[in-house]
This record gives C-alpha cells, structure tokens and sequence, in this order.
C-alpha cells in the first residue's frame, strides 16, 4: 500500500572506492523550487519599477504586508534590532523556501523536497552554524566557551547534549510532519471508496494549511534557537 | 486434532512472528506516542485562548508563543512516528 513511500529514484556516483547516493527527485524538485522563487521575484520586481513616491500597486501592497509580517516577527523575537536586521535576510529566504517547497506537494506529481530527510537536516545544520558564529562574534570566544559552564562546571556534558540535539529536533520535527502528511495521503488514496473529491480537500490541508505553519514554526525556532545561542 | 495444531503451529515461522511484532509494535508505538504530545497542546491551546480572552490586545504575540510551544511539545510525538516509520519501512 505504501512501499512507493520507500522506494526512490537514487543516483550512485562513485568517488575511489566509495561513492555517495543522490535523490534526484529531491534534486530536480528543489531546483523547480529555486527556479520558481526566482521567476516570482523577478515578474514582482518589474511591478516596483515605479517613482518611490507614487501609490503602491497591488502586487507591491501584498508584498510589503508579507515582508512586514516577518519582520515584525523577527524584531519582536530577537533581542536587539540590529541583529534582527542583519538576519532578516537569512531568516526570510530559509521561510519563503520552505514554505514553497511546502506548497508544491498539491500538485500532482510533484514531490516537496522537505519530504527528505537530507534536505531538512542540511537546513537544520545551516541554522545550527549560524547560531554558533553569531554567539562566537557577538561575546567573544572568552565568553561562549564559558556558557557551556553554566550555571555550574560539571554541567558541560548536559549543556554539549542540549547542543546537539537542537539541530537534531528542527530536523526531525520539519521531516516527520512532511513525511506523516504524505504517509496519511497515500493512505487515503488507496481507499478507492473516498476516491472523489475528498483526497483533494485533505491535500489542500496538508499542503496548504500544514505545509504554512511549519515554514513558520521552522523560521520562529530558527530564531529561537540563534537568539538563544547569543544571548548565554 | 493435535496433529491439526501441530500443523497449524509449524506453518508460522519465526519471521511471519517478527513481521507480525513489527507492525504491532508500530501500531502501539504511533497510537500510545500521540497521547502525550497531544495532551500537550491541547493545554497550550486552551491556556492560549484564555489569555486572548482576557486580553485581546496579546493576541498575536500569544499566537506566535503558542505555535512555537506547540512545535516543542510535537516533537515527541513526530519522535515516536519516526521509531513507527523505522519500524515499517526500514527494518527487515
């Protein structure tokens, strides 16, 4: 009933002795993802082409109402303004990519990249990096080598675990609700009885609805998780 | 109808037992795994909405702090469906 769920298209490149695999599902639907951002941003870019002072036509109204959206989000959950402006950027691409590779799964056919496991961990290391260089140029190396001490010294090990496993649970929490969504459908779909019209309103909902608040869960933990980091 | 049994028993095989323990297990580990995450955020839902309701000002900085708990406490349950997902696809 769900063996497709474990069989996948795997290119083997063979590097000496080893080599590694590649999905070039996830491959080839990441790029659609990408190249579909692009297109977006640039047709929307032709519509800004227009005197600064001048009434901002529809497309630029929805646009600055989704930038605002996230940028509220971000300066009302990092500690200072800077740094919410200097990872404005970051945060906002690591959402709109999400979100779309989110979206992309309601139509047929099409695979959302983040049904992959390889793909929310490489997203999950990124921000990982990103919080420790952030925390290591903000305070200093002094005093983030000292933050793993606290409150006491014998505490390093639990603090180094509590490390890891961040990365660990923004992967698997991106993963696990993309993969159960795509489990629960193919499992619908196979009952032949419920065949008309009602697989449509349940993909909606896992695509749509579901595939919208974890883009937004990923990017507020994100910030949660940078914020955290610089501010020990 | 002892040999009857006997037959019967003989025709189960040591792998039909794991396979069948595999989908129990993932059965059990799905359906008792959700209980807790699910309790979880049904608390953080219904405090949320009290909070809204006493000041409806907060709302959305109390949506933003629901969702992400919410996140947090669904991690056990996503952990559990991985275990249930090993289980059924991985594990031979």
């Amino acid at each position: 009933m769900s063996e497709h769920l474990g069989e996948k298209l795997i290119l083997h490149i063979p590097v000496g002795s080893g080599g590694f695999d590649i999905d070039i599902i996830t491959m080839i639907m990441s790029w659609i993802v990408i190249g579909l951002l692009v297109a977006l941003a640039l047709l929307f870019r032709r519509s800004l082409r227009q005197p600064v002072d001048a009434k901002p036509n529809r497309i630029q109204a929805t646009l600055d109402l989704l930038l605002q959206f996230i940028e509220s989000q971000l300066t009302s959950n990092f500690a200072s303004e800077k740094l919410a402006r200097e990872l404005f950027p970051f945060i906002g691409t690591l959402f709109l990519f999400i979100l779309f590779s989110n979206w992309i799964s309601i139509i047929p056919y099409f695979e959302s990249p983040t049904k992959d496991l390889n793909v929310t961990f490489s997203f999950a290391l990124l921000v990982f990096f990103m919080s420790q260089f952030y925390a290591v140029r903000l305070n200093g190396v002094r005093r983030y080598i000292k933050g793993f001490m606290e409150p006491y010294a014998f505490l390093l090990p639990l603090n180094v675990i509590g490390l890891v496993g961040k990365p660990l649970s923004h992967a698997f929490r991106l993963f696990g609700n993309m993969f159960g969504g795509a489990i629960m459908l193919s499992i619908i779909y196979s009952f032949t009885f419920l065949s008309f019209g009602f697989p449509l309103i349940v993909n909606l909902f896992y695509g749509l609805f579901e595939g919208a608040i974890q883009a937004f869960v990923f990017a507020i933990l994100a910030v949660a998780y940078i914020n955290a980091a610089v501010e020990t | 109808m002892l040999q009857e049994a006997q037959q019967v028993v003989s025709g189960i095989s040591g792998a039909d037992i794991a396979t069948a323990a595999k989908y129990i297990a993932a059965g059990l580990c799905m359906g008792i795994g959700a209980i807790g995450s699910a309790i979880g955020e049904g608390i953080a839902a219904a405090h949320a909405l009290d909070g809204m309701a006493r000041q409806p000002e907060m709302a959305g900085r109390l949506m933003t702090t629901m969702v992400l708990g919410q996140a947090i406490t669904e991690s056990t349950g996503i952990y559990s469906l991985l275990i249930a997902i090993v289980l059924l696809f991985v594990m031979k």
